[in-house]
């Protein structure tokens, strides 16, 4: 092996150096600032964001291609959701400084958590190897469990924490153990080297890389909240800080949908004649499966929750329904789409929920909203829009990228059409839930006492923004 | 499946081993019980009283710490082993810059541990 042939080009991990060096940075300002130097840590987070965004946009001009033997890729769908992951991670950071100081937790950690959790998920976006999947997504998952008991005194936060933790890692243990399968049967871990070795007929032990095949379906199906393996969804949603939760179940999720997409639609559908297209089969069949549950499952426990925090981690299962369904057409594109859109609006309602549930996530009860749609009309306008949006009501993003995935789906793939038809009917029972706390916003009577949450300039700069591109995006697209 | 019937054989003698040892000690050894000998064994300390008792958080840094700084030594070593052939085939500076970076994230991380205080036993 010489030097030419690994590749190395360092301007092809430019976002997740960028991103790697902000969060060191951050953490040696916290270790030498006395007391907690909360602008200096969200100004360097900004700036360190900023420029990996730029890194990112760059990408296209170091060259399509695989880099540092293989590890790295770069193409549209990395460009496409590392950008997506940025967002999210700009919007927290904007997000987290009324948070941090309304709750009087340390900002140093927090920061450079983020910012870690954040080139996890590029590098997880960026993958080219199962090892470089496994390496972002341990990077991206460590810092999330730790991001999830961030409220350390708070039971309820370290409950969410361990349940997140323990559970995460038995799935990533399934991971693992579907990667080091599929590794015996292909004799690679490069995921263009497993395609090779499917089309060519070439493998030893087919079974093998079946079961390695189902026990990465069941990995990946935690990660992203999937019906049979959602039942830590809501706790861990629940109990979590409110800014947290709209990172965990964004940012994340997006880097996570992006190694799924890799692996099963980039490496695991060759419907070659013999072992491939059994292969191709067998697992679009789980897939539609999986998503006919996930749906149907987060649609229909949401309809009975009456905390908007669980409601809306129901709702983040059922989305990762719909956006399996993109996954039998074999088109990365709209799946791309949806979670960017998914990621802007769920980011959005989970912002305005954290101002309006205050210090210590008090008011998280539907039944705290009740008429405060005139008194702050601001917030609840913009949570409405993003209600709306997860609804899928036309002039939103949310009803464009949910359109496009199940057209999509509709013309290309006639044999699964029922799954286009559970998916419509799920989106109809979703409308129910959305609507409802806007409902209670608007038409009910105001809670006797209720006191004007505090909105920081920043934070109006995150969520004002955030709604009005997500209309937008909506309307010209 | 044949290429894994010496790791079965090494299976079944490792577990024939161990058993036959503690079977055969058993059978022909002399036992001369005293109480100190039949106490569960416990790094040198009586292991008297409930194990569900409090003791300080540091403990748990450090065994932390030293997991943390062990990787250090863990990746250390093979390159170490591996860095004449490296060299060969690799670039001399590549090969040693790439290792410096990783020490050098290890080293902001014990600059951190520092200046968070974590050495301060009295604190």
């Amino acid at each position: 092996m010489q030097l030419e042939t690994l590749n190395l080009n360092y301007w092809a991990i430019a976002p997740e150096v960028i991103v790697s060096i902000t969060a060191v940075v951050i953490m040696l300002i916290d270790a030498f600032s006395k007391r907690g130097a909360h602008r200096a840590n969200a100004t360097t987070a900004m700036i360190g964001l900023v420029l990996a965004l730029i890194s990112v946009a760059t990408l296209g001009r170091v060259g399509v291609g695989s880099y540092f033997a293989g590890m790295v890729v770069i193409d549209p769908i990395r460009i496409f959701f590392s950008i997506t992951i940025l967002i999210v991670a700009i919007l927290v950071v904007l997000l987290a400084s009324q948070f941090l100081s309304d709750e009087g937790l340390p900002p140093g950690e927090f920061y450079s958590l983020i910012m870690f959790a954040t080139s996890g998920m590029l590098l997880l976006a960026s993958a080219g190897d199962l090892v470089t999947v496994f390496l972002g997504l341990e990077i991206a998952s460590i810092t999330t469990y730790v991001l999830a008991g961030y409220r350390r005194y708070d039971i309820r936060s370290n409950e969410s924490s361990l349940k997140y933790f323990l559970l995460g890692s038995f799935s990533t243990a399934f991971l693992l153990y579907g990667m080091a399968l599929t590794y015996g049967a292909t004799r690679t871990t490069n995921l263009d080297g497993i395609r090779q070795a499917i089309a060519s007929g070439q493998i030893i032990y087919p079974q093998l890389l079946m079961i390695g095949a189902a026990m990465m379906l069941v990995g990946f199906g935690f990660k992203i909240a999937s019906a049979p393996f959602h039942l830590w969804t809501p706790d861990v949603y629940e109990g979590a800080p409110t800014i947290v939760t709209g990172f965990m179940g964004t940012g994340p999720k997006a880097a996570v949908f992006a190694a799924f997409l890799r692996v099963f639609v980039g490496s695991f559908d060759v419907p070659v004649e013999g072992f491939g297209l059994q292969l191709h089969n067998t697992w679009i069949t789980a897939i539609a499966v999986i998503a006919i549950l996930t749906m149907t499952v987060g649609n229909v426990i949401a309809l009975s929750q009456k905390n908007i925090k669980r409601m809306l981690a129901y709702s983040s299962i059922a989305h990762a329904g719909y956006a399996l369904v993109g996954f039998v057409t074999g088109n990365f594109a709209t799946v791309a789409f949806y979670m960017l859109a998914y990621s802007i609006m769920n980011i959005g309602a989970f912002a305005v929920i954290q101002i309006l549930a205050r210090a210590g996530d008090q008011k998280t009860q539907i039944a705290d909203y009740s008429g405060i749609g005139f008194e702050v009309p601001g917030l609840s306008f913009s949570l409405a829009v993003f209600l709306m949006g997860l609804a899928g009501i036309p002039p939103t993003a949310g009803f464009i990228s949910k359109f496009f995935v199940f057209t999509n789906a509709w013309e290309s793939v006639p044999a699964l059409r029922y799954l286009v038809i559970a998916a419509v009917i799920n989106s109809i029972i979703s409308v129910y839930y959305y609507l409802y706390p806007i409902v209670v916003m608007f038409f009910r009577p105001l809670n006797p006492g209720f006191v004007r949450p505090r909105v920081t300039r920043t934070t109006a700069l995150a969520i004002i923004p955030d709604s009005a591109r997500h209309l937008l995006s909506g309307v010209d697209a | 499946m044949k290429e894994y019937l010496p790791i079965l054989i090494v299976f079944i003698f490792v577990t024939g081993f161990a058993v036959t040892n503690i079977i055969a000690s058993h059978l022909i050894g002399r036992r001369k019980n005293t109480r100190a000998k039949l106490m569960p064994y416990e790094c040198g300390m009586d292991p008297v009283g409930s194990a569900h008792q409090r003791f300080s958080v540091k403990f748990y840094l450090v065994a932390m710490l030293f997991i943390l700084f062990d990787i250090e030594a863990i990746f250390l070593v093979p390159w170490a082993v591996v860095f004449r052939e490296l060299i060969q085939r690799l670039s001399r500076p590549f090969v040693f810059i790439e290792m410096m970076l990783f020490i050098g994230v290890l080293l902001v991380g014990y600059v951190y541990v520092w200046k968070k205080g974590l050495f301060e036993w009295n604190s």
